[in-house]
């Protein structure tokens, strides 16, 4: 029997239920087949690595279709002019960028997560917020967690849409945001999006950092003891947004309360492992020693901002410090503040005046 | 059955497509790129042509991963000078750390750069494969023989690591 072809061993890589037997029984029996098979398997995982981003199949890409249908059907109604360009990415951005930024961060720092299991000490409680500049190249070239390691998603959020404030908090067990008086010029009801807790586990593999390490011409430091292999998980969520839109489609007013992140490891100490994380090759050292700074009592979560474009000061919500963002241009505000492990977080295309007081008029929890 | 458009010019079926699709959308398009971001982009704008198209609703789920795989390659060139403009304006600011977020994360553009300089189709075909297509999906986006995927795939990821490794040995 002839050879099967290198396309039918390719399909052996990853579907070989799709390989006719005498193939499969073909293969299994010569040397020569299972040599290309190898170097078949060999190149499909070396591509896989490089072209490894974390997106999946896009069965965890679920956060944002809310938000991206809102700019899609503003682009649409506006004769494909705007939103749907990357040339207005500013306000979108921003108004995404507090609770997602914040979890962003939380993983490149702790790789992840909260305790529940009975092996796991909890070593990290989001209690506040603060700031930490970055600019537009840090932000690009933060480095990917999965280079030093795997980060396993064990809990989706499943973001979706659901009817209305009492569907939210029956998804959630989270009380819907009440507010009391709409900023001027938003009018109606809200649309609202819950999203459940989701949870990830980052496991530390010194020999992937090494070979990250490797590629950007650096040398890993040793890790500490007992690092790797060593894991560490985040939990965060559930949460609930209301989002009040403009005929146009952009989010006018997002009011999000959602279970602040926590992390939590399986043995190694916090500071150990959160130092020498920071150290890692790749990451910038001024990002990395203002991170190291903010997080020095282990409870406050940075909250990245764009250098230049946002402007930030501290704030009173019902006698909690919140942080209030504000865009150089005033068309975009934000106050993000913690209260009894809730993250709340109030923005929209309105003045800081405006978003203090939907904060501070919120119904009681 | 073609999607008829609407009076206003965009189809009815619009929201229902989008919804389903954007998630898978948004990931071919962050493989190619390597970035959320500029996937999020290339999804409006797949989406804003799919809204003004005629493309048989049946048809959507195929003709929307392709053209998210295509556009973002397309953008693999616009956004290389792109990312020259934000290093410049970058190190304005930041000057001390702008070389080494360079060095870091020059692999990552290596590997975008070998998958522009891919044949098309082949690249294509990869990106799908990749995001999770099946091969008879692959073979139905692609009007590829299913028999063809295989092949297509496996040449692409053999000039991919041969890309890779030639650029490693080099330096």
């Amino acid at each position: 029997m002839r050879h099967p072809s290198e396309g039918t061993l390719r399909r052996l890589v990853d579907d070989p239920a799709g390989v006719a037997d005498p193939d499969r029984e073909h293969v299994a029996r010569c040397p020569e087949c299972l040599t290309r098979l190898a170097a078949a398997q060999r190149d499909a995982a070396t591509v896989a690595a490089a072209l490894d981003t974390g997106a999946g199949d896009g069965a965890g890409v679920d956060t944002g279709v809310d938000a991206a249908w809102l700019r899609l059907s503003g682009a649409v109604t506006t004769g494909g002019r705007g939103a749907a360009t990357s040339r207005t990415p500013r306000r979108r951005k921003a108004l995404r960028s507090p609770v997602l930024a914040a979890v962003g961060v939380a993983a490149v720092l702790a790789g992840a997560g909260v305790a529940a299991a009975v092996d796991w000490l909890q070593i990290f409680r989001t209690e506040r917020v603060a700031p930490v500049a970055v600019s537009q190249a840090d932000v690009v070239e933060l480095p990917d967690l999965s280079a030093y390691g795997t980060l396993e998603v064990t809990a989706q959020p499943n973001v979706r849409a659901v009817a209305d404030a009492a569907a939210a908090e029956n998804a959630t067990g989270l009380d819907a945001p009440r507010v009391r008086a709409l900023p001027r010029g938003v009018t109606g009801d809200p649309r609202y999006v819950v999203g459940d807790r989701a949870s990830a586990v980052f496991t530390f593999s010194a020999d992937k950092a090494a070979r990250a390490a490797a590629a950007v011409g650096a040398t890993l430091p040793p890790p500490p003891p007992g690092l790797d292999g060593a894991r560490f998980r985040l939990d965060a969520g559930p949460g609930i947004a209301a989002l009040w839109s403009e005929s146009r489609g952009m989010p006018a007013l997002v009011v999000a309360r959602a279970g602040a992140p926590t992390a939590s490891s399986s043995g190694v100490a916090f500071d150990v492992a959160r130092e020498y994380l920071l150290s890692l090759p790749g990451l910038p050292p001024g990002v990395a020693s203002q991170l190291r700074r903010f997080s020095a009592d282990a409870s406050t979560l940075p909250l990245p901002v764009p250098a230049g474009l946002v402007r930030t000061s501290t704030a009173d919500v019902h006698g909690v410090p919140a942080t209030v963002l504000t865009s150089r241009d005033r068309a975009f505000a934000g106050v993000v503040w913690v209260d009894r492990g809730i993250v709340n977080a109030v923005a929209g295309s309105l003045s800081s005046d405006e978003v203090l007081a939907v904060a501070r008029g919120l119904g009681e929890r | 059955m073609r999607a008829r458009p609407a009076r206003d010019g965009v189809r009815p079926d619009l929201e229902d497509v989008f919804r389903a699709a954007y998630p898978r959308v948004v990931a071919v398009a962050t493989r190619v790129l390597g970035s959320r971001d500029e996937a999020e982009d290339v999804a409006q704008e797949v989406f804003l042509s799919f809204a003004r198209s005629s493309v048989p609703a049946g048809e959507a789920p195929g003709w929307l991963t392709v053209a998210a795989a295509h556009t973002s390659l397309n953008h693999l060139r616009s956004g290389r000078r792109r990312a020259t403009r934000e290093r410049a304006v970058g190190a304005d600011t930041v000057a001390p750390d702008v070389a080494d977020a360079i060095v870091a994360n020059d692999e990552r553009r290596r590997v975008r750069a070998a998958l522009a300089r891919l044949p098309r189709k082949q690249a294509v075909a990869l990106v799908l494969r990749h995001s999770g297509l099946s091969y008879a999906e692959v073979a139905t986006a692609l009007d590829l023989s299913p028999g063809s995927v295989g092949t297509t795939v496996r040449r692409a990821e053999s000039a991919l690591r041969k890309e890779l490794s030639r650029h490693a040995s080099s330096e």
